[in-house]
């Protein structure tokens, strides 16, 4: 399954109203658990957290990718945010993370989870396409983006 | 004339697409008298991918291979099941690489004459068609191709089958 069937506007949050990792990553969770692509908040945040607690999923260039495996998830799940200041994500390179990525796939689909995980790798060597990315303001703005690309 | 379909694989990666693909396979073999074959692919070129680019710790890798081989064995017993249940045997294979070229690989070596796949998402750009592993199996396979779509009409063709 492609990226972009999985982006819609109810599961992007731009900009992102938190102002640290963990209140960023609950955000996104709780856009998946509003739009109703996972049935538990509270696990899915847990199953992210705990990823997070073994490094950083903060890579270079303010991109993160947070994620994890949960059943929470009934199948591959992405949500993705936009902040406009930057949050300390305990990045490779030190800067504060602008786009992010939440991934969250239930234990029993590591081929999609994989896939999807492989696509993120791949669309953030764009350096154009992510600065065009972190650039945007609204929801639609996101989807437009990669509808366009 | 000899029967220009005597062996046909399907390949299998756990999304429903690709079951549709298993139970058109099964319809097709049983039609054709066919030897059926089912293919899944561990992607540990991904899974490389992952850790290169640091989205995966090595601790990861390891672990998300596991999950792999377990849904390899899970999809692959399932298509058995499916094939089982219409009279049919099939033989599973799985291998790790890069999926493309383990589909094409599997393919000479097992002389397959018609690959099956499940339906393509939709190529929305240039990148999604150089990444896509089903469009690369497609574009790269040394043999005829089928893209089985429609999953409704799919379905009552295996369940109509004797």
């Amino acid at each position: 399954m492609a990226l972009i069937d999985l982006i819609e506007e109810t599961v992007v949050r731009a900009p992102l109203k938190g102002t640290d990792k963990n209140s960023v990553i609950r955000e996104l969770v709780d856009a998946l658990a509003a739009a109703g692509k996972i049935l538990d908040a509270e696990t899915a945040y847990l199953a992210v957290l705990d990823r997070e607690a073994k490094g950083s999923t903060g890579l270079e260039e303010g991109i993160a990718v947070p994620h994890g495996k949960t059943i929470s998830a009934r199948q591959l799940t992405i949500a993705i945010g936009v902040s406009s200041d930057g949050v300390e994500f305990g990045s490779m390179d030190g800067k504060p993370a602008k786009l992010l990525f939440l991934i969250l796939a239930p234990p029993d689909k590591a081929g999609p989870h994989i896939e999807a995980l492989a696509e993120i790798a791949r669309m953030s060597r764009s350096k154009a396409f992510c600065a065009s990315l972190a650039a945007c303001r609204s929801p639609a703005e996101v989807v437009s983006l990669f509808k366009d690309e | 004339m000899t029967r220009p379909i005597r062996k046909i694989m399907v390949y299998v990666d756990g999304s429903e697409q690709s079951v549709a693909a298993a139970q058109y396979a099964i319809v097709l073999a049983k039609a054709l008298g066919a030897e059926l074959f089912a293919l899944y692919v561990v992607d540990t070129r991904a899974l490389a991918e992952l850790v290169k680019s640091r989205i995966f710790l090595e601790s990861e890798q390891d672990e998300y291979k596991r999950d792999l081989e377990g849904d390899a064995s899970r999809y692959l017993n399932h298509v058995r099941e499916l094939a089982r249940r219409k009279g049919l045997s099939v033989v599973t294979e799985k291998s790790s690489g890069a999926v493309h070229i383990e589909i094409k690989a599997k393919v000479a070596e097992l002389g397959i004459d018609l690959l099956v796949l499940g339906e393509i998402s939709q190529i929305r750009s240039r990148r999604d068609e150089l990444y896509n592993e089903t469009e690369r199996a497609m574009r790269t396979a040394p043999c005829p191709v089928l893209v089985a779509k429609g999953e409704d009409k799919i379905w009552d063709l295996y369940e109509d089958l004797e």
